[in-house]
């Protein structure tokens, strides 16, 4: 599904993430957890043409993505949850929608419309609300309803938990399972660890840039060095 | 009757700023740039009117032709002049856009001489009586009609079609529009050609309310316009409209009460530095 072979990425001069390679096969959930400032985010940001890649390769599906613009990587099915939501608070949640299907045709986006409604309730009872009135967790519900509208192959989550109560991550949550069952393909980026090892499959920690480990939750979680050492858990 | 006259010519001429500053602000928001040079555009605008209804003697054909040539000269700008300082800190572009208006104004000199020009035959010279003693000029009810069927066509766009849609998102989070798959130079392009047609319809109206046109004629507009995105609430589309017709408004009645202490054309900053000092952010701008 997602091969990425030697990826540096970053900002200017300053290099982000340094020859990071990992892939991710349909059906699977990839954590990549580090510290504040490791890379994770601008990894993702990066695969959606987002943030300067130096070098490396990132391919869908055997098609190189590497050159295209951000606007060309979405007909790829690849779509972002963004750190910090960054929906358009201007727009209502309606509106936000249909930014998030502005490739798709119309009767495409009434039914992914509908869908995502049906993942969150909340949504569709605010449908004409202005985003930027929204709560915190309606907001993140948004951002995910957004990014689910194309309805991505590969599916980039950042920081999901973040400021939000447990019940509305928890809700969060089981979306992305619900997806994950019907075959998408998810990266996840998170600060809490716990949630994250709880449903991914295999994972990357990175520090500073740089890979650190990568292997499967269970073999990162049977070895409590790596966690201990990397993330400062116990 | 005093104040009825005066609030309409206060209309008049807040129409005729919010079809200026819209420009502005459209670029602003997208771009983070002060594009001074649109107050070329205007000038621009007014100039083609003028030759164009003087060839033609149709005001509408004028209008129509100003509105396509001066957007797509603002295309070009944007081209030639903004997109290769992108990257570069925003003031670059800000001496760019100063650079660009003050050659304008000397290849007007050079292009139609700098004395200006006048209609040949001045179109809509009349006058509709609305109730006794109440007398409307026909180009102060065009100026009027043409900028609220212009920004209702523009608002209902802007909010019923899926483009419209994309570009009020692009104003919002440039980036983010397009991981959704947003063409964001397209949409920079369609900015550009909106709101210098805009400014040119604008230009035709003055000249028409003036019959005349001169190379300095964007000058007072070009600060004006500044001062209106900034008392908007700068990249604010609905805060500009509402601060083109305050000052539109303020002006016409500032002129007969305060005029002997202030001049006309200084109220606006007048009324922009209050505003600031109760509103930094601008009357509907966020902080």
């Amino acid at each position: 599904m997602l091969e990425v072979s030697g990826l540096s990425a970053g900002y200017g001069d300053l290099i982000a993430v340094r020859d990071f390679s990992f892939s991710v096969n349909q059906g699977e959930i990839l954590a990549i957890l580090g510290a504040n400032g490791a890379g994770k985010s601008s990894t993702l940001m990066a695969l959606m043409g987002l943030v300067q890649q130096k070098s490396g390769s990132i391919k869908i599906e055997s098609t190189d993505i590497s050159q295209l613009s951000p606007e060309e990587r979405i007909g790829h099915g690849i779509s972002i949850v963004p750190e910090g939501r960054r929906i358009f608070t201007d727009l209502s949640v309606f509106e936000n929608l249909i930014v998030g299907g502005h490739t798709v045709s119309k009767s495409q986006l009434a039914q992914g419309v509908e869908k995502v409604f049906g993942y969150f309730e909340r949504l569709k009872e605010r449908s004409d609300q202005l985003a930027g009135s929204l709560s915190g967790g309606e907001q993140q519900m948004l951002a995910m309803a957004r990014a689910l509208i194309s309805e991505p192959k590969l599916l980039l989550v950042d920081e999901l938990s973040l400021g939000l109560m447990p019940k509305i991550v928890d809700e969060c949550y089981a979306v992305l399972k619900q997806l994950n069952k019907k075959g998408t393909a998810i990266i996840l980026v998170e600060q809490n660890t716990e949630r994250a090892l709880a449903v991914a499959d295999y994972v990357c920690i990175l520090e500073a840039g740089n890979l650190g480990f990568t292997g499967s939750v269970a073999d990162a979680q049977k070895n409590s060095n790596i966690l201990h050492s990397f993330l400062g858990e116990s | 009757m005093l104040y009825l006259e005066l609030l309409i010519q206060g209309i008049v001429q807040g129409s005729i700023y919010a079809l200026i500053a819209l420009g502005l602000t459209l670029v602003y928001g997208l771009l983070r740039i002060l594009h001074v040079a649109h107050a070329a555009l205007f000038t621009l605008g007014g100039y083609i009117g003028v030759i164009v209804t003087n060839q033609s003697g149709s005001l509408v054909f004028a209008m129509f032709v100003a509105a396509i040539l001066v957007g797509l000269v603002g295309m070009a700008i944007y081209k030639l002049a903004y997109e290769p300082l992108l990257n570069q800190p925003p003031f670059i572009a800000l001496i760019a856009s100063i650079a660009l208006f003050i050659a304008s104004e000397e290849l007007f000199r050079i292009g139609f001489g700098p004395y200006g020009i006048s209609y040949a035959s001045q179109p809509l010279t009349g006058h509709l009586e609305l109730f006794a003693g109440f007398r409307l000029k026909y180009a102060e009810i065009l100026v009027i009609g043409m900028s609220i069927i212009i920004l209702s066509i523009l608002a209902y766009l802007s909010v019923n079609t899926r483009i419209g849609v994309a570009w009020r998102a692009s104003v919002t989070d440039p980036s983010m529009a397009r991981a959704f798959g947003v063409n964001i130079q397209n949409v920079r392009y369609m900015n550009f050609f909106i709101g210098s047609a805009l400014a040119a319809i604008a230009g035709v109206l003055v000249a028409l309310l003036n019959n005349f046109v001169e190379p300095t004629m964007g000058s007072v507009a070009s600060y004006k316009a500044l001062a209106i995105i900034v008392l908007g609430g700068l990249g604010n589309i609905r805060g500009t409209l509402l601060a083109s017709m305050l000052l539109g408004v303020i002006e016409a009645f500032g002129t007969i009460y305060i005029g002997h202490l202030i001049d006309r054309d200084a109220l606006a900053f007048g009324f922009l530095i209050i505003v600031l000092m109760i509103r930094p952010q601008g009357l509907l701008g966020v902080k």
